[in-house]
């Protein structure tokens, strides 16, 4: 049983991370239709810029992660900015290639900036775990499911409540008749990124005190946040979320059941069983299905 | 008239042409080939390869060379990539001509894609990666050779620990990469024969961001110790998420994490972590009988005095390889490389890395007994169990 205990409180640490990745490939698809491969790189940026703004200007950990979040947002809305605004073929298979590009780069100029040695941060709360039903907990697990779950139940409601969120799902449903209704399609696109950007930097700042962080995190965080997406269904937060946690369950019960060794190809065989049985998703999207219906 | 003064001009032009020919037998350099991995994913093991062999020419050509002959050479960058490896083996023996090739990209799928291109031009290779391949079988490793241990080493080394203490219980943690699969093989041939009980064979990838679900099967086979085989950083986590949950056992790690920077990110969780490795980091704990000790602190202090900062323990390996090749020259005395790669399997010298004896049956020198054990304690390595020196 504490076994048991114990690979569920990683499932759900690792599988809340992944989970905020995903909410973040939502976010950028429900407006603009396209799926962002650098959202995986995002996450990276949060952590390392986090770690450098502690260790580097001594500001207070909350401080400076913030500012970690806030200067990943700033290099979101640069990216987007530079590119999709300058695409000349705005058609979502060019910008999702665009996006491709976009994660290449930022690796790379983060590989320059920090080096290859990885980061580390302190935790928030001290490193004392706690012991429930015989299993383990380190604190900072807590500050990554609630963070999470916060976060998600946000985004969320700006969603479904929000003008701007409104209008966000508008463009993604039709964008010539958005934009005739008077909503201004290319700059929600940078709405949806700085969003999203903002999103991951908390992923990555969360996390690295339990993970660490590197140049090069980015590329697989981003790939199982995609899988989650795909798993919970890409224009649903709620889902993208659930993807997320089932994935990371998924991942340390392999792991703690025997088989440590095909930690991935299990989380990767779901994805396909799923993409052939259900390619939605589990739960359906909000996006363009749910307007177009109404 | 003519004629005499005809004649004369020819004699002296070729005795001009003899006088010069000569003169170039007599400076022609020695010439060493060196590929690093001055970028990409390798280049933390590059840099003071690079600096530490440069330092060594330098030096040799200050002392008259080798033989009274100088020493040239050339270094190429092989990005951390297979294919700029092999066209920089390929330049370095077609246009510059080298007599030796010492460094082969300092990482073992580096060296094994240099080996054929050596093999087939008939050049001497020295290579200072890990994987054991390398220069196995030597049947098929005519003129491979290297400066390092290979896991098989190590591996024993870590059983002769593990029995000095009365161990017998022991769980891996091993990487999915070639590393890690490799260690494991390893320990799947010796623990059997030497009595040591692998009651846990747990695996991860390298991009781990948690090890608790494997930790936690590790913690219900109750091993008396569990060893890491990886470079990742997830290594750290295995030391935080071990102590996270609670386990008291001695906590190893192999030769690839020999970091001082891991062992401080893992914080309070490192303190007293065991590592199996090459015995440079602990260069100035090892008695005074080591002979390796005085080779260590004299290549310290000399790139000190150099560079102003501290070598590592890749510039020990890139140290003791550029040695081999130094004395092969000075044994075979000749350009001709049959004669050199000869000389190279017969070698036996003293580096900084532990006492090497070549031979036609064995490419790379080192035994186990080269390999020492030592533990993390207090932000610096204290050694625990010496080499024992043929």
């Amino acid at each position: 049983m504490p076994e048991f205990l114990q690979f569920l409180f990683s499932g759900l640490m690792v599988g809340s991370v992944y989970g905020l990745t995903a909410v973040g490939f939502c976010l950028v698809y429900s407006t603009t239709e396209v799926v962002n491969f650098a959202q995986g790189e995002f996450v990276m940026l949060g952590g390392m810029m986090a770690a450098s703004w502690f260790s580097l200007t001594g500001l207070p950990l909350p401080l400076a992660l913030g500012a970690a979040v806030l200067a990943t947002t700033a290099v979101g809305v640069a990216a987007e900015a530079l590119t999709f605004g300058f695409s000349r073929k705005p058609q979502v298979l060019n910008l999702t290639i665009i996006t491709i590009g976009l994660a290449i780069a930022i690796k790379g100029v983060a590989m320059m900036v920090w080096g290859k040695f990885p980061k580390d941060l302190p935790t928030f709360s001290g490193e004392a775990p706690l012991v429930i039903g015989g299993a383990r907990l380190a604190p900072q697990a807590l500050w990554i499911v609630g963070t999470s779950l916060l976060v998600m139940v946000a985004v969320r409601l700006f969603m479904d409540r929000s003008l701007t969120g409104t209008a966000m799902r508008a463009a993604a449903a039709d964008k010539g008749t958005a934009a005739l209704m008077g909503i201004p399609v290319r700059g929600l696109s940078t709405v949806s990124f700085a969003i999203a950007a903002a999103v991951g930097a908390v992923a990555g700042v969360i996390s690295t005190p339990l993970t660490l962080t590197s140049y090069d995190h980015g590329t697989l965080i981003g790939l199982k946040g995609f899988c989650a997406a795909i798993i919970g269904g890409l224009g649903n937060v709620y889902g993208a979320f659930l993807g997320g946690i089932i994935l990371g369950l998924l991942e340390a019960f392999t792991a703690g059941l025997g088989g440590s060794g095909y930690q991935d190809a299990a989380a990767f065989l779901i994805l396909i069983i799923l993409l052939l049985v259900r390619p939605q998703g589990l739960l359906r999207g909000t996006g363009r299905e749910r307007i177009v219906k109404v | 008239m003519r004629l005499a003064r005809m004649a004369s001009i020819v004699l002296g032009v070729s005795l001009m042409l003899l006088a010069g020919s000569a003169r170039a037998e007599e400076v022609r350099a020695y010439r060493i080939g060196a590929i690093f991995s001055l970028t990409g994913s390798g280049a933390l093991l590059g840099e003071r390869m690079k600096t530490t062999v440069e330092m060594l020419v330098e030096e040799v050509n200050r002392n008259g060379g080798i033989n009274g002959h100088p020493v040239k050479l050339i270094i190429y960058d092989a990005g951390s990539e297979v294919t700029k490896a092999v066209e920089a083996a390929n330049r370095l023996i077609t246009q510059d001509e080298v007599d030796i090739i010492s460094g082969a990209g300092n990482m073992s799928g580096l060296a094994l894609a240099i080996k054929p291109v050596a093999a087939r031009y008939g050049v001497p290779m020295i290579s200072n990666a890990g994987a054991r391949s390398i220069v196995e079988p030597v049947e098929k490793s005519r003129w491979a050779f290297k400066s390092h241990l290979t896991d098989r080493e190590v591996i024993g080394r870590a059983i002769d620990y593990w029995k000095s203490k009365g161990i017998s219980r022991v769980a891996l943690l091993s990487d999915t990469s070639g590393f890690g699969t490799s260690a494991r093989d390893e320990l799947k041939l010796q623990a059997g024969p030497s009595g040591i009980d692998v009651v846990a064979w747990e695996e991860f990838d390298m991009a781990a961001t948690d090890l608790t679900p494997q930790l936690t099967r590790i913690r219900s086979a109750n091993p008396e110790v569990i060893l890491c085989w990886t470079v990742a950083p997830s290594g750290v986590l295995f030391m935080k998420n071990a102590r996270q949950l609670g386990l008291q056992q001695i906590l190893m790690h192999g030769f690839g994490y020999v970091v001082p920077k891991y062992m401080q990110m893992a914080g309070d969780a490192a303190e007293g972590a065991v590592l199996v490795s090459l015995r440079y980091p602990v260069g100035e704990q090892l008695p005074d009988s080591d002979p390796t000790k005085k080779v260590i602190l004299q290549y310290n202090a000399q790139y000190k005095a150099k560079y102003g900062s501290e070598p590592d323990v890749y510039g020990a390996e890139a140290y003791d390889g550029l040695l081999m090749a130094f004395k092969a020259f000075e044994k075979a005395n000749s350009f001709d490389k049959e004669k050199l790669r000869e000389a190279l399997e017969h070698l036996e010298f003293i580096g900084t890395n532990g006492v090497y004896q070549f031979s036609p049956e064995k490419h790379y020198g080192l035994t186990k007994g080269d390999a020492v054990v030592f533990e993390w304690h207090n932000g610096g390595w204290k050694l625990l169990m010496d080499a024992t020196t043929r």
